[in-house]
């Protein structure tokens, strides 16, 4: 009896044991690494976006950056959020290259509004084993706005998860954007990837 | 002042009643989804919008009122002014708010916030020229938000179902308490009834509205084209924006010196 509960015991956690080993991966990131690994990219960001070059050169500078920094597709399953259930496998890497082409257009749909931009980093704290760095971006002709951007370790490289503006969080924003297309079309997460697909034909078409 | 306090309540009836009665005609409900579909159904209670038809129906209302009234006449107002005499604008509809933050301040529990409030609009309406400056800021007592809603959120009060108000815009049924609230509220209030003050009331309460809508004009842009749901966006960045704020309010720490003092 006592053994027929312990394979079952072994059994049903074994799952969760090689989730945990997959967590392990993620390592506690320090807030100082986070802080300068923060103040680089910033720094080449700001000098793609004030640099020379025409705007479709200057998109996939920084194209290329953002793969570099951000985790794009851990961003992009955490978006997906609960229907990442519900999804196929075919969908969900529609999904992520989707996801992947709308970040670049929502990058570059920025350049032009933060040209002359420049940006302070002011400090960096600890979020469970990421770390919230928080800067302060000012463009001309706009207020000054408060950036806070979530490094995460993966394998001890630092990577950006979320960027947080004035309280709200650029992921759960997002989240809740694509889930309201999804709910509206009665749960469908084909609804979601074509209303993507039409937002990126419509970008081509402009 | 019984008599402007009477013409105060029709004003704030006259602008709320249509809104009101609108709603009222046009309430159509969300049907949730079956209780046995429990992931769905979680999902609908978190939203907390039963009302999610009708919101979108004012959304669409709001939307064509900002594309054709409010956004071309902020556009023209960024036009003809610059970011220095927007921020004076700003400063000067935010002083005539400090009032109404003291006293929300004080029913929230914290006193020294209360009291910087009462300074900056001791020191803004007069060193500060009637609020068009803001010296206050520069003294050590810089300007914290806060309203009525969050005053009910440290009262323990829940958010409520999401409120999408004709013209008002994104709200909740708590957070929209602080409309007939801020709407009294006012230095106004407490000046002798006038022909001018109501006058100065509208333009005041019509330049703020502008100045607002101009200080937003490209992040409203930004959202409007990148969001496939701009409505669902705007409510969730309604909703972290305000629990945020709750945040901050409930963070604020109780000294009883201003910034400048270093003890």
């Amino acid at each position: 009896m006592m053994f027929r509960r312990f394979i079952l015991g072994a059994v049903a956690s074994a799952p969760m044991l090689a989730a945990m080993a997959g967590a392990a991966h993620a390592q506690a990131m320090s807030p100082d690494a986070a802080k300068s690994f923060i103040t680089q990219s910033g720094d080449k960001l700001v000098a793609i976006v004030n640099g020379p070059g025409s705007q479709s050169q200057k998109a996939s500078q920084l194209r290329d950056l953002v793969n570099q920094i951000v985790d794009v597709d851990q961003v992009g399953d955490y978006v997906l959020g609960r229907y990442i259930n519900v999804a196929t496998p075919a969908q969900k890497q529609q999904f992520q290259s989707l996801f992947h082409q709308l970040l670049s257009y929502n990058i570059t749909y920025q350049i032009k509004a933060y040209q002359g931009v420049s940006f302070t980093v002011n400090s960096a704290a600890p979020q469970g084993n990421n770390v919230l760095v928080d800067t302060t971006v000012t463009a001309p002709g706009k207020a000054p706005a408060d950036v806070g951007w979530v490094v995460q370790d993966e394998s001890g490289q630092p990577k950006i998860i979320d960027v947080i503006v004035a309280g709200t969080s650029l992921r759960i924003t997002t989240r809740n954007d694509y889930a309201g297309v999804i709910t509206d079309n009665g749960g469908q997460v084909s609804a979601l990837l074509k209303a993507m697909q039409g937002q990126i034909n419509k970008i081509g078409n402009q | 002042m019984k008599t402007s306090l009477k013409r105060r309540l029709t004003q704030g009836l006259a602008i709320t009643l249509p809104g009101l009665v609108l709603a009222g005609a046009l309430t159509g409900c969300a049907t949730p989804p079956p209780k046995s579909d429990t992931a769905d159904y979680q999902a609908y209670q978190q939203l907390n919008d039963p009302l999610e038809p009708t919101n979108r129906v004012f959304f669409k209302v709001n939307n064509k009122l900002d594309t054709y009234v409010m956004k071309p006449v902020a556009k023209g107002y960024v036009a003809i002014t610059t970011q220095g005499i927007r921020n004076h604008v700003g400063d000067f509809a935010s002083n005539i708010g400090e009032p109404a933050r003291m006293l929300n301040f004080m029913a929230e529990g914290h006193p020294t916030d209360a009291g910087s409030a009462m300074v900056r609009f001791l020191v803004n309406s007069t060193i500060g020229i009637g609020g068009i400056f803001d010296p206050a800021s520069a003294m050590g007592y810089p300007e914290t938000d806060t309203d009525f809603g969050i005053t009910l959120a440290t009262w323990g009060v829940p958010p409520g179902p999401y409120l999408y108000l004709p013209a008002f815009g994104p709200s909740g049924v708590r957070d929209a308490m602080n409309y007939p609230v801020s709407w009294f509220a006012t230095p106004m209030e407490a000046a002798p009834a006038s022909g001018a003050l109501t006058d100065f009331g509208y333009s005041e309460t019509g330049i703020h509205l502008i100045n607002t809508r101009a200080a937003y004009l490209q992040p409203i842009d930004q959202i409007n084209a990148t969001a496939l749901d701009p409505y669902a966006t705007f409510r969730s960045l309604y909703r972290q924006s305000r629990a945020s704020e709750q945040k901050q309010v409930e963070q604020r720490d109780k000294r009883t010196w201003p910034n400048w003092y270093h003890q």
